[in-house]
């Protein structure tokens, strides 16, 4: 918070705070914001709203141009495919957060904890995340498929674990370098002196400190999940075919996009909008925050 | 004697450089290798499938030495790899090399024509947008920026197919290239896909170039130049953009990664028989020895793009030598 901010008079109407803030923040992060409602308030509602459903064949003639019955027009099997996208935005939204989260979780614990222990627990650590992140992303996310095995694919429960198993190393190594700062400063060294275990230390003392950083870090990954899972399903590595995946869409498409050509238009520049929107929103919090943000870093 | 002594300190550094590059590619090897036998059943099993006859299973696991204990053939993997001998395919009787030797080299000349292609596409806009400093032109060119890295590959490529092959029919939409081909078409083959390969790469590129050329063109030097009355285009083709191009280039060495991925995805939407395509048909058909394999040259690939980046910024930045 500004000193201006806390030497303000206090506001009576909380609403109106809310809007003098909102006039505060940078152009991008309201744009970003505003994309990103957008996405959301869709991927809750709309599936309620759309016509039909998302593995309703028969909506229309197949692969019919678009129109106003059918805004994308309708895919070989005569599926709505605006109504598709609008019940795949759940899916998208669902897998990226989750996957980015948990994530984030595993590499702020492994980042911090190998910056306060350090010895050769942090060298091991730290030289098998190396190793890990080595290995381009994308080829990082077909090994983990690979493992995983027949048993697993097309489970959406695989594609959050493909990219919390993606993004787990490379958080792990920011968060370890924003940790080794924060070990040095006194309070630590007090909560040591206390006797405090390792584990509290860092759930107290480090975590908090880190969460400016940490932050950052989930809205550049999450900024790039969306494209992740899109880029497993196009491969066909993701989710099963009915589910209306953008990706998958995309791809199911391809073959007759000169036929109907929003049939693939449509989710991908969906699919685009989303991420245009987590990228401006994570240029306008990384500003906030007094950072620099790396978007579209992998 | 002082020369001498930084000489052997640069060596040093340069020599501890490759060493933990190699210690990093032998933990590749590790997880690559570990994780592979971490599944349920064997290589013999995934591979055949359910309906598989016992002998036919039998006759594999003798082939791939699969009655040997997992360390042993773990060493005996690692030994061959360091005698460029990457074992057996099970989908084709030939060595693994053999198979992705071939498709790995048309990858290579993909990326280094995406590389190419990439300079004047991101160099162009990021001249326009640093001349331009904080007009809506330079906006304009952020924004255009901002939807081009949003933007997946693989709708990139498929805007491009749509674009250049279908409504006007300048390039093939399936980019095979086979031995003896002749160079005009290879080139026209390979062009779609190192232009998409290019357009992602330039956008990562291109804001940090004009960022570099915002700089530089505020130096000293800069203002000298001007001053000495030489023209703009001078000043920013003989002085500014040099000086803007290093650090950018260092960066996209260390962005490998972005290639390598891309590669896989671009390499599918134009059926362009390269490392990618390899790397998800033999996932499609559990051929594991190939998937490690690529696992292991892509990882390599990245290590020995960042040694070089690093090796690179050590030899022309005095500073981060004396520093280290």
């Amino acid at each position: 918070m500004t000193p201006s901010v806390l030497l303000a008079p206090p506001v009576s109407v909380w609403g109106a705070r809310v809007v003098r803030r909102w006039h505060r923040t940078p152009r991008s992060f309201q744009v970003g914001a505003v994309i990103l409602m957008a996405h959301v308030v869709v991927a809750l509602f709309g599936p309620f709203v759309v016509p039909y459903g998302p593995a309703q064949m028969g909506a229309g003639l197949p692969l019919a141009g678009a129109d106003w019955g059918h805004p994308f027009g309708t895919d070989m099997l005569g599926r709505d495919v605006f109504s598709r996208v609008v019940h795949g935005g759940r899916i998208v939204l669902l897998m990226s957060m989750s996957g980015t989260a948990l994530g984030l979780a595993i590499g702020a614990i492994l980042g911090l904890v190998s910056a306060y222990v350090r010895g050769w627990f942090d060298e091991v650590v730290m030289r098998l995340i190396e190793a890990v992140i080595s290995i381009p992303y994308l080829v990082l996310a077909l090994l983990v498929v690979t493992v995983a095995g027949p048993a697993l694919a097309g489970n959406p429960l695989l594609v959050v674990a493909v990219i919390a198993f993606v993004y787990a190393p490379r958080v792990a190594r920011m968060a370890r370098a924003a940790g080794l700062d924060i070990v040095t400063r006194d309070f630590v060294t007090a909560a040591q002196l206390r006797g405090e275990s390792v584990w509290s230390i860092v759930r107290r003392e480090l975590l908090p400190n880190a969460t400016g950083t940490l932050f950052v870090e989930f809205a550049i990954r999450a900024g790039y999940a969306p494209v992740l899972v899109g880029s497993l399903g196009f491969l066909g590595f993701g989710i099963r075919p009915p589910t209306p995946e953008w990706g998958l869409m995309i791809s199911e498409n391809r073959e007759l996009v000169l036929a109907a050509p929003m049939t693939v238009l449509g989710p991908g520049l969906v699919l685009a909008s989303l991420v245009v929107g987590l990228n401006l929103w994570t240029e306008g919090v990384a500003r906030i925050l007094g950072r620099t943000a790396r978007v579209g870093e992998q | 004697m002082a020369g001498d002594r930084r000489v052997r300190g640069v060596v040093r550094l340069v020599v501890r450089r490759a060493l933990l590059a190699a210690l990093t590619l032998w933990l590749v090897s590790l997880v690559t290798f570990w994780s592979i036998e971490a599944m349920p059943g064997d290589a013999a099993t995934r591979f055949l499938g359910r309906d598989a006859t016992p002998e036919a299973v039998a006759r594999l696991r003798e082939r791939l030495h699969l009655d040997r204990p997992a360390p042993e053939r773990y060493g005996r993997w690692l030994a061959g790899i360091v005698q460029g001998d990457l074992g057996p395919s099970l989908a084709s009787n030939r060595p693994v090399a053999v198979i992705v030797g071939p498709r790995l080299w048309n990858t290579l000349t993909l990326a280094g024509l995406a590389f190419l292609l990439h300079l004047p596409v991101a160099l162009i806009p990021a001249a326009v947008a640093a001349l331009n400093r904080d007009r809506p032109v330079d906006h304009a060119i952020a924004a255009v920026n901002l939807i081009a890295v949003s933007l997946p590959s693989f709708l990139i490529a498929t805007l491009l197919l749509v674009g250049l092959v279908m409504i006007v029919p300048v390039f093939p939409a399936v980019s095979s290239v086979y031995p003896g081909m002749p160079p005009a078409q290879r080139l026209r083959a390979l062009a779609l896909p190192a232009l998409t390969l290019a357009i992602v790469m330039a956008a990562y590129a291109l804001r940090m170039l004009r960022d570099n050329l915002v700089e530089v063109l505020d130096s000293e030097y800069v203002r000298m130049a001007e001053l000495k009355g030489l023209s703009q285009r001078r000043i920013l083709l003989r002085h500014a953009l040099p000086n803007a191009l290093g650090p950018t280039l260092n960066i996209t060495a260390l962005n490998v990664a972005y290639l390598v991925s891309g590669v896989v995805i671009v390499e599918k939407v134009f059926a362009f028989p390269g490392f990618g395509t390899t790397l998800v048909d033999s996932i499609l058909v559990s051929d594991t020895p190939v998937v490690q394999a690529c696992v292991l040259i892509a990882a390599a690939v990245y290590i020995a793009a960042n040694l070089l980046a690093d090796v690179g910024a050590l030899l022309f930045h005095p500073r981060l030598r004396e520093a280290a």
